[in-house]
């Protein structure tokens, strides 16, 4: 399974200059490939252009060889999932409701969740692990367990393409690496095409099999995390002098302070 | 064993909500200035709908089959289609605070009423009724809408202002239209079950049935669309098509259920908060229970309206009477949460 980005260019309205300059990589089934970037880099621009939210004006996104810019948002919702940043319901929805809003693009438009689709959640519910948040309100729960409940309704979502903007950005460091290990995992065993941004450049490394570098609006690099995050290229897209070493069999970059 | 009792007690709450209407219908068809009792009550409905006994042309047959039977019919689907369109446009703006009443649908469909009476009295009165219901609604979303999200407060006031407005126009309106017509728009707008008949209970049936039962079939939607846009989207919903078709049937619904009693505000804020208080905010479950205690809530204030004193109050006067305070009550309650995104 394959994802392709191809020449992406972007603008916002009645402007000129373009935020995407024309961005091409692909991504993997069963690997994680992640879009690292400083703030103001373009990155998120990115993401919702892939995740179809916003239009880009050039390029393409190629999905097992097809475009999908043109199918409608039912069909493109079975193609990708996203999981947004942790935000707040107006409502009190239980996770369990949170989670069947997966479903949405297989229920009618006139009709309700079918058995099925409540089976699929209690299925997606249990592969990651939330069995026990089932009736709690959406509300009163962490930020980790709601980006979990998220990851779950994108698993309910039964889409091959995963998209995660920023998963670990509220969370705490246990929650942080808690849910990258589960996003990997599933990523593994479902054999998703999971792409996500992320602006921690250790937190790339230890978790993407690859690795897309953006810096004001085009790609700086593109490869494994070892190969490609160098303190050189920190240096040049952070503008911070680091140090590269080996922990545990990965490449952990530390600022010089 | 706790989740078990949960859901036993639950259920026993969601049925009786579900069939609150009957029982409240039953009261309200007994009390009033001339004396039936409960049980002839049942007599003269079984005997209407069955035919088992004979009973003879005796006065309480007339009062509860002629005039008060189709008065709580009638003020049972205005109450129903009020609080589905409370519920609908609350989930589709993801704002707890709104209802038709303060969104200015209600103003924008009394004015479509008040020219047609005026005016237009050629045309059937819920056509333009629903013309400016809609009008309203647009303005009031356009106006509060910035970069592709709706912020609480900004949808209330313009909710205000458009309501402000339309009120303005349909003051034009009784000081340009003739005194005998006038008379009766003014009676109208109050908000008035008095002149209820089984003519009209027939037309709220088809406004009941165009607008409430499609958004009944589409509810589950409602939570989709109430996680905001992007996210519906990239859930699969296409948000703008089904936001307009879910705006399109309350809209409907509130215009025919103006048309018939005038404007009567708060029930479409009040009952489904108190519903979604006792059962949960599941729209699949929400939906169905606002409109049946949207239906007692109104026969109940009707009841009300009607049996407090020797003449009939405006039943506008009891919900607002009830409404206003619960407002204040969810403000304070919600606090800056309320208010904010």
């Amino acid at each position: 399974m394959m994802l392709k980005i191809k020449e992406i260019y972007f603008r916002h309205k009645e402007r000129k200059e373009d935020v995407l300059k024309g961005i091409s990589f692909d991504a993997q089934g069963g690997h994680i490939t992640t879009i690292l970037g400083p703030n103001g880099s373009g990155k998120t621009t990115l993401f919702k252009c892939i995740a179809g939210l916003w239009h880009y004006y050039k390029g393409e996104v190629l999905f097992e060889g097809k475009a999908i810019d043109k199918l409608s948002f039912r069909k493109r919702a079975r193609i990708f999932s996203v999981v947004p940043q942790e935000h707040e319901p107006p409502f009190p929805y239980s996770v369990f409701d949170v989670v069947l809003m997966g479903r949405a693009s297989y229920v009618g438009l006139f009709s309700t969740p079918s058995k099925r689709d409540y089976e699929i959640v209690e299925e997606a519910i249990n592969t990651v692990g939330i069995e026990n948040l089932k009736e709690k309100p959406y509300t009163k729960i962490s930020g980790g367990e709601r980006q979990l409940t998220l990851i779950a309704r994108a698993l309910a979502q039964n889409a091959p393409v995963m998209l995660l903007d920023e998963p670990t950005s509220h969370l705490d460091f246990r929650n942080q690496i808690n849910v990258l290990k589960k996003i990997k995992e599933i990523a593994k065993n479902k054999k998703l095409v999971v792409l996500m941004t992320l602006h921690d450049p250790n937190l790339a490394g230890l978790f993407s099999d690859k690795v897309v570098v953006v810096n004001s609006g085009t790609k700086v690099a593109e490869g494994t995390p070892n190969e490609i995050i160098t303190e050189s290229l920190i240096k040049r897209v952070y503008d911070i002098e680091v140090r590269k070493s080996i922990i545990n069999g990965h490449s952990i970059i530390c600022p010089v302070i | 064993m706790i989740n078990k009792k949960f859901y036993k007690h639950q259920l026993i709450t969601k049925l009786s909500i579900l069939f609150l209407p009957i029982v409240v219908s039953w009261i309200a068809l007994f009390l009033g200035a001339y004396g039936v009792t409960p049980v002839m009550v049942i007599k003269i409905l079984l005997n209407e709908t069955l035919h088992l006994f004979e009973m003879g042309d005796i006065p309480e047959k007339a009062i509860v089959i002629d005039i008060r039977l189709p008065r709580v019919i009638l003020a049972g689907f205005v109450g129903a289609a009020l609080s589905c369109a409370g519920v609908t446009l609350q989930g589709i703006f993801r704002n707890p605070l709104v209802d038709p009443f303060i969104l200015g649908i209600s103003a924008g469909a009394a004015f479509g009423c008040a020219i047609t009476i005026g005016f237009l009295s050629f045309l059937p009165i819920q056509i333009m009724a629903f013309v400016f219901a809609i009008l309203s609604v647009m303005i009031a979303y356009g106006v509060a809408r910035t970069q592709g999200e709706v912020s609480r407060l900004p949808l209330i006031l313009s909710g205000v202002i458009v309501s402000a407005f339309f009120t303005a126009m349909v003051s034009i309106v009784k000081f340009l239209v003739d005194p005998h017509k006038l008379q009766s728009i003014v009676y109208w707008l109050m908000g008035s079950f008095s002149l209820a008949d089984w003519k009209a209970v027939r037309v709220a049936t088809v406004g009941f049935l165009a607008g409430v039962i499609p958004i009944f079939l589409m509810r589950w939607r409602l939570n989709v669309m109430s996680m905001g846009e992007d996210e519906a989207k990239a859930l699969g919903v296409n948000i703008k098509r089904e936001r307009l078709l879910f705006i399109g049937f309350s809209t409907l619904a509130v215009a025919v259920a103006t048309s018939l009693c005038g404007i009567i505000g708060w029930v479409g804020l009040m009952v489904p908060h108190l519903v979604r208080m006792l059962t949960g905010p599941d729209h699949k479950t929400l939906v169905p229970l606002s409109i049946s205690a949207g239906a007692a809530f109104m026969i109940a204030a009707d009841t009300v309206s009607r049996t407090l004193t020797s003449f009939d109050i405006p039943v506008g006067i009891i919900t607002a009477l009830t409404g206003a305070p619960f407002f204040i009550y969810l403000m304070k309650r919600g606090g800056k949460e309320a208010w904010g995104r």
